[in-house]
């Protein structure tokens, strides 16, 4: 397991998201919940959107495109015509830098 | 001629010209590009984009395939905007959009109706050209007695004679359908605006196909299989679809026949309690729990194709996808919004 660095905390406020392309791994979005970090893949499980570009409210994130929902948290999909889960990252602020456990 | 404005996309610097009757998307399609689309009626929100430059008109501005969030932003649905000005846009494309034959409008005459249920009827309209569709599409019918185009799914294949039928359930108080069953006399002409659709028989996939309809969705799924027939396909298809009461089934079999193709074929039922349940012997509940009972292979093993309720295609594909694991590109739909 490794660990690696995608962002600064303060890069995404509370309410905001932030696309990140790491190295060997598909793009990932950063979520600011509250101040809560979480992390889940960043295209949408249904098509090729980016969820950073969608509509964050209540801990969920709208698709752009079809407007399908997804729990940021648990990266379930909530609505249609999204059915599959978005992959979750163990996410963690360590010396105010967003990190998560691959 | 109409008034022509020219269209030009910001991701990739090709433009079109599309006139001031026609939508951004179809005329889009029109042209030979890949436009991001699935419904056409505004339901969906596939197509919508953003106005960079230009005026257009809004047709629908209550479509619900926009939030209200969305059109402050600006957001429109190009399913549902004709021109203005020249415009420039955002919109999503891509090749899978891309018509293989090219969308046109032409005219339509009514040759006659036939009741396959007490609300379902087969229409038949015939051209003087060839009628040129892939197998599962959809045309936009119109008339000048009414207030916009309906997309109507396709039940034959294409042909010569250029006969195009379609599998219609009338909607109680709806414009269209109360048009076409009550209004509609022989001979009378429609303005027809096709092929459309996304759904279409994928001719080059080997795997068994599986059609899952319920009410009117039977029309694309009868052509997909009548399309599939003329190819060597592994196994037969296998049928499932849905009604209310027994009476609501139509008489598939003999559609199937006079098709000339043969069907594994599963009627269900979901409202037993309602009419003539009794002489029912078959199935009880709704189509999408018949699936894994009915198919003897591993469900990823097939290609499947449905059409009708959105619930229903929901239901069947949250089984599909999210308990079985069907890859999403084996899975082709229509939802009737
Ligand atoms: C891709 C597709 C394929 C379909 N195939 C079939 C088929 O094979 N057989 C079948 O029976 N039905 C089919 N339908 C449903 C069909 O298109 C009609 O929705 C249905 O027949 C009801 O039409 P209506 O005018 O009678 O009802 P209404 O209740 O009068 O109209 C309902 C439809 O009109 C649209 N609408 C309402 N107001 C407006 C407006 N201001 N501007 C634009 N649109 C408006 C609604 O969004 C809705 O789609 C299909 C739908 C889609 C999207
Ligand atoms: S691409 Fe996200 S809902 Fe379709
Ligand atoms: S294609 Fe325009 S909303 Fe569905």
């Amino acid at each position: 397991m490794a660990t690696i660095k995608l962002c600064k905390a303060a890069d995404v406020s509370p309410g905001n998201s932030l696309r990140i392309e790491p190295e060997n791994l598909p793009p990932l979005a950063v979520f600011n919940v509250e101040g809560e970090f979480y992390v889940i893949n960043d295209t949408c499980s249904h098509g090729d959107a980016s969820l950073c570009d969608g509509e964050i409210e209540d801990g969920e994130v709208e698709c752009p495109w079809h407007n399908a929902k997804f729990c940021i948290k648990t990266g379930k999909a909530l609505t249609f015509p999204a059915v599959e889960p978005q992959q979750t990252y163990k996410t963690a602020v360590i010396d105010g830098e967003v990190c998560i456990d691959i | 001629m109409t008034t022509q404005h020219r269209i030009n996309l910001e991701q990739n610097g090709s433009a079109y010209a599309c006139a001031e009757d026609d939508t951004l998307l179809r005329a889009g399609l029109r042209a030979g590009l890949g436009l991001a689309y699935e419904c056409n009626v505004g339901a969906c929100g596939s197509c919508k984009f953003d106005l960079l430059d230009g005026e257009v008109r809004d047709l629908f501005p209550e479509a619900t395939g926009l939030r209200a969030k969305e059109r402050e932003r600006g957001k429109r649905l190009a399913c549902q905007c004709v021109p203005v000005t020249d415009c420039r846009i955002k919109i999503r494309s891509g090749d899978e959009y891309v018509s293989a034959i090219r969308p046109q409008r032409f005219k339509a005459r009514f040759v006659g109706r036939t009741t396959l249920t007490r609300d379902i009827s087969l229409f038949s309209f015939a051209t003087d050209m060839p009628a040129r569709f892939l197998p599962g599409q959809y045309a936009m019918l119109s008339a000048p007695q009414l207030p916009q185009a309906r997309a109507y799914s396709m039940s034959n294949i294409p042909n010569k004679e250029g006969i195009w039928q379609f599998i219609i359930r009338h909607v109680p108080g709806g414009r269209a359908t109360t048009f076409l069953f009550e209004h509609l006399r022989e001979n009378d002409e429609m303005d027809i605006d096709a092929p459309f659709g996304i759904a279409y028989l994928r001719t080059e996939v080997k795997r068994p196909i599986v059609g899952i309809a319920g009410g009117s969705g039977l029309a694309p799924v009868l052509s997909v299989m009548r399309g599939a027939a003329g190819l060597a396909a592994s196994a037969g298809p296998v049928l499932l679809y849905g009604g209310r009461t027994p009476e609501d089934i139509p008489d598939v079999p003999q559609l199937t026949r006079a098709a000339e193709i043969h069907v594994d074929y599963h009627p269900v039922i979901s409202a037993p309690e309602a009419g003539a349940a009794q002489s029912w012997g078959g199935d009880v509940g709704f189509v999408h729990e018949f699936i894994e009972r009915k198919l003897s292979a591993p469900l990823p093993d097939y290609e499947y194709y449905l059409a009708g309720p959105p619930p229903m295609i929901e239901a069947s594909v949250r089984l599909l996808v999210g308990d079985h694991k069907v890859p999403q590109d084996q899975i082709h739909y229509d939802r009737f919004f």
